[in-house]
């Protein structure tokens, strides 16, 4: 009998309601394992939620808009020709491990990521990391970046010149990957730096701990609007679905990656509510030009043909999604409103393929090289929020192209590897998508199409299109710009370079006691605000 | 027995042997080369020559083949290609979650399962014994994804008493001086910690023990059956032992060498099973991280921990042969 009781009061012990997470302890439930914790090097959203707690730039995103606000600058100045930049720093900012943020830091910063021979950048480069983002927002590294000049011109202020005028230099700026660095921290521990980050944020690093959740505190000597809640967990649940368990049994207070189902759960939950991210992301498909079959405009004028956009929007978006057109999402100013899509149409899409010689339909690809192998395309394991759901969407577009003889063979990886696969141009047909990182058409065109033949962007060369994002970069007129990235568009449309299958508004679950989270459209949200009632 | 020992002992090697060749294959069926995946798009050709130099895959297959043993030999596992990290290092630190988990879920099968196999045998197909026989049968059966699941939401979102995930509540730092969480939390006298730690591990030890619970209630039935119908327990009931003495004294003891095996060959399934728990629960052991890692294609995780897994296996049926062997004289090496 003793044994019973003690095993029912060990049994009551435990199952005891557990005491809500404390209100100084704010859980958001992300949907992977971040990479590593060096905003210069990193490229995944997953990470960067966390190096926007912990660092800040020299300028900022204003609220839920791509407008630029002072960060770690508080003011700045541009010289006519929109060559020579030169920003005040705030005084008495320290970065976590205490060490001032001056104006050496911040050229240090900026040598860093710029030139190949600075011993953090080479360090990096030799462990297999790229300054993939310097390289694509800043032209590339020495003497072939944008940049010509960084110096500190007084202790607080640092002078940046260009060779020409870079219209979004300002919103390249803020982006997370241009954070600033404790150099002190940086040198301390190398290529591990990413394991153990230092910057100014809202929030300090405490333990990353693998597979389980990442823990910062509150910096108390935050010199923006103080941290409401003390400390921040990040955890990592793999599965949307039982993070959304999580959610309801009160283990987190917010989460991403909603299953689009999951929406009018949500909706429906009294304790739960739903914030919309303004969408300012594109889910497409793109081809490899290495592939031959790829390199005949007409089939990818079948692909564009045999996908029915609108069913898949409609079915497999949870009412969230929009059917893209193009690249850039329609909130942009570059949006190119008159373009006309192509309309679905299979019977069309077989007339192509015939007109390509590909009688039988396309189930084997030959690559440049002339090996043959069976066409795979590959979806992501991961769900991204320009494709909430990506085995259902890629099964769905697969299901289209059988319909007009495009047998593929559905295929995927884990993310990083994902992304190596993609950065090293080895899949033959992919879906991929952007979410943008500045509010700048430059940021949804350029990345990807301003470099003709790259590797990551499936050898897709094309360089007329280059040309015109490249002139649209060096001006400063915003209309004469928009005319350009309509232009764009069109020659982007007109070759079929890729098929944009979607945009979407991506859905945010929280506990309905979260209060002052602000969505943005870039995807990195700031924690400080965040109070939990 | 000491010879027996050795000698069994012995039969290990090749097994072993067997199992790192196996292991060591497996990077060589997967397409592409290692030292490319591990640079991207901006290896030169002299670097990549200058890894595969490094991880030695410019040498003849057997030459790289005595290698990998000399350095499985040294503890050197290789290193993570997605991250870069020491795989031994990283197994060590992971793998006490994974066995916490496995103890955990081998305890509640013992405590259940042979006192239901017992209680299933004395009571020989009363309605007892058909629950029994039947809850047996659906715990085998059972996929433990399924009933992860179930209990998750059950518990966890529904009733709301006890955690859906992972190991401790959210931003809680206990030292990992084991990296046992319940061991670390009792050795650092943190009792609500180690309240937590046991809260988290109800779920996933039940889900990972059902299974093994609903073998271990078969085999003690089917044993006790076979001993109960024995003439000495008819001598020791006429002699007028009781029931219970009968039963626990003299019938289960000898009816739990058959079960003492199932058990240590539920090491294997643990192992196993662990890894779709892991994955249910968020339970950061080596099951998680491999099923990671085979999504990676982080091969050097995934040989690191196969081997790992094959050892441990190959060691515990050793050891429970030994065992056997020390607890029934009859058992000799021939």
């Amino acid at each position: 009998m003793r044994l019973a009781k003690v095993t029912s009061l060990v049994a009551v012990a435990l199952l005891s309601v557990a005491a809500p997470a404390s209100a100084q302890t704010f859980v958001f439930g992300a949907q992977g394992e971040p990479v590593q914790f060096d905003p210069a090097v990193i490229t995944d959203g997953i990470s960067s939620r966390i190096t926007r707690q912990v660092f800040d730039g020299l300028v900022r995103y204003k609220g839920a808009t791509t407008e630029v606000e002072p960060a770690l600058a508080e003011k700045w100045e541009v010289s006519r020709d929109g060559r020579v930049w030169t920003f005040q720093l705030r005084r008495g900012v320290k970065f976590h491990d205490g060490t001032p943020l001056d104006a050496a830091a911040v050229v240090w910063n900026f040598e860093r990521w710029w030139k190949a021979s600075h011993p953090q950048h080479d360090n990096q480069v030799k462990a297999g990391q790229t300054f993939e983002y310097w390289e694509a927002q800043f032209g590339g590294f020495d003497d072939k970046s944008i940049v010509s000049v960084v110096e500190a011109a007084g202790s607080h202020t640092v002078r940046i010149t260009l060779k020409e005028a870079q219209a979004p230099f300002l919103a390249n700026l803020a982006m997370f990957v241009f954070d600033i660095a404790s150099p002190k921290a940086v040198e301390r521990w190398g290529t591990e730096f990413g394991k153990h980050p230092v910057g100014t944020g809202a929030y300090r690093f405490v333990e990353w701990k693998p597979n389980q959740e990442v823990l910062l505190e509150a910096n108390s000597v935050y010199w923006g609007p103080k941290p409401r809640v003390k400390r921040v967990v990040v955890r990592n649940i793999k599965d949307n679905s039982q993070r959304l368990g999580a959610l309801k049994a009160g283990e987190i207070h917010a989460m991403e990656g909603l299953n689009p189902d999951d929406v009018a759960v949500v909706k429906g939950d009294a304790n739960l509510q739903i914030l919309l991210r303004p969408t300012n992301t594109t889910g497409y498909i793109a081809f490899n030009y290495k592939v031959k079959e790829f390199q005949d405009k007409r089939v990818r004028q079948a692909f564009a043909l045999a996908i029915n956009k609108r069913a898949i929007v409609g079915a497999l978006y949870g009412g969230t999604g929009l059917v893209a057109t193009q690249f850039q999402p329609p909130a942009l100013w570059g949006y190119h409103r008159e373009l006309k899509d192509f309309e679905y149409s299979p019977s069309q899409a077989q007339a192509l393929l015939r007109e390509a010689g590909l009688r039988q339909g396309l189930s084997e690809i030959t690559w440049e090289d002339g090996k043959k192998e069976p066409l795979i395309f590959w979806y992501m394991s991961r769900s991204r929020p320009y494709f909430p759901n990506p085995k259902e969407i890629a099964e769905a577009m697969a299901a289209d192209l059988a319909k007009v003889g495009i047998k593929t063979q559905l295929q995927t990886t884990e993310w990083a590897v994902y992304l190596d696969k993609r950065k090293n141009g080895q899949m033959p047909l992919y879906m991929l998508g952007w979410t943008g990182d500045n509010g700048d058409p430059d940021n949804f065109l350029c990345y990807f199409f301003c470099q003709p033949g790259v590797a990551r962007e499936g050898f897709y060369a094309n360089k007329a299109l280059g040309d015109v994002l490249l002139r649209a970069q060096r001006l400063t007129n915003q209309a004469e710009r928009a005319k350009l990235y309509r232009q764009a568009e069109q020659m982007l449309h007109d070759d079929v370079g890729r098929l944009f299958i979607a945009n979407n508004q991506p859905p945010l679950a929280f506990a309905k006691r979260v209060k002052g989270y602000v969505p943005h459209p870039t995807g990195s949200e700031y924690f400080n605000t965040v109070e939990l009632q | 027995m000491r010879r027996y020992a050795i000698r069994r002992s012995l039969t290990v090697v090749p097994v072993l042997l067997g199992v790192s060749l196996l292991v060591f294959s497996f990077v060589h069926l997967i397409p592409g080369d290692p030292a490319l995946t591990m640079l991207g798009e901006r290896a030169t050709p002299e670097k990549v020559a200058e890894v595969r130099v490094r991880l030695g895959l410019d040498r003849p297959i057997w030459q790289q083949y005595v290698l990998y043993v000399g350095k499985v030999l040294q503890g050197d596992l290789g290193v993570s290609i997605v991250r870069g990290d020491p795989v031994a290092t990283d197994l060590l630190r992971r793998f006490p979650a994974t066995v916490e988990l496995a103890i955990s879920a081998i305890v509640v099968a013992i405590a259940f399962g042979i006192p239901i196999g017992v209680a299933s045998a004395v009571w020989r197909n009363s309605l007892v014994d058909s629950l029994a026989r039947l809850g047996a049968l659906t715990g085998v059966s059972m996929p433990i994804f399924w009933l992860g699941l179930v209990l998750a939401w059950f518990f966890g979102v529904q009733l709301r008493v006890l955690p859906t995930g992972f190991r401790l509540e959210s931003g809680t730092t206990l030292v990992p001086w084991t990296n046992f969480v319940v061991l670390d939390a009792a050795l650092q006298r943190d009792w609500s910690a180690l309240v937590d730690a046991l809260r988290h591990l109800v779920l996933p030890a039940l889900a990972l023990a059902t299974i093994p619970l609903a073998i271990i209630a078969r085999m003690t039935r089917a044993s006790m059956l076979e001993v109960l119908s024995r003439e000495y327990i008819r001598t020791a009931e006429a002699k007028g032992l009781s029931r219970s003495a009968v039963i626990v004294r003299h019938a289960l003891r000898n009816a739990l060498l058959p079960v003492l095996t199932v058990i240590g060959l539920q090491v294997g399934h643990l192992l196993a099973g662990a890894i779709l728990t892991e994955t249910i629960f968020s339970w950061p052991g080596i099951g998680l991280w491999v099923y990671e890692s085979i999504e990676s294609r982080d091969y050097a995780i995934v040989q690191g921990v196969s081997l790992f897994i094959a050892v441990i296996v190959v060691g515990v049926n050793l050891l429970t042969d030994v065992l056997y062997a020390a607890v029934d004289p009859r058992i000799k090496y021939e």
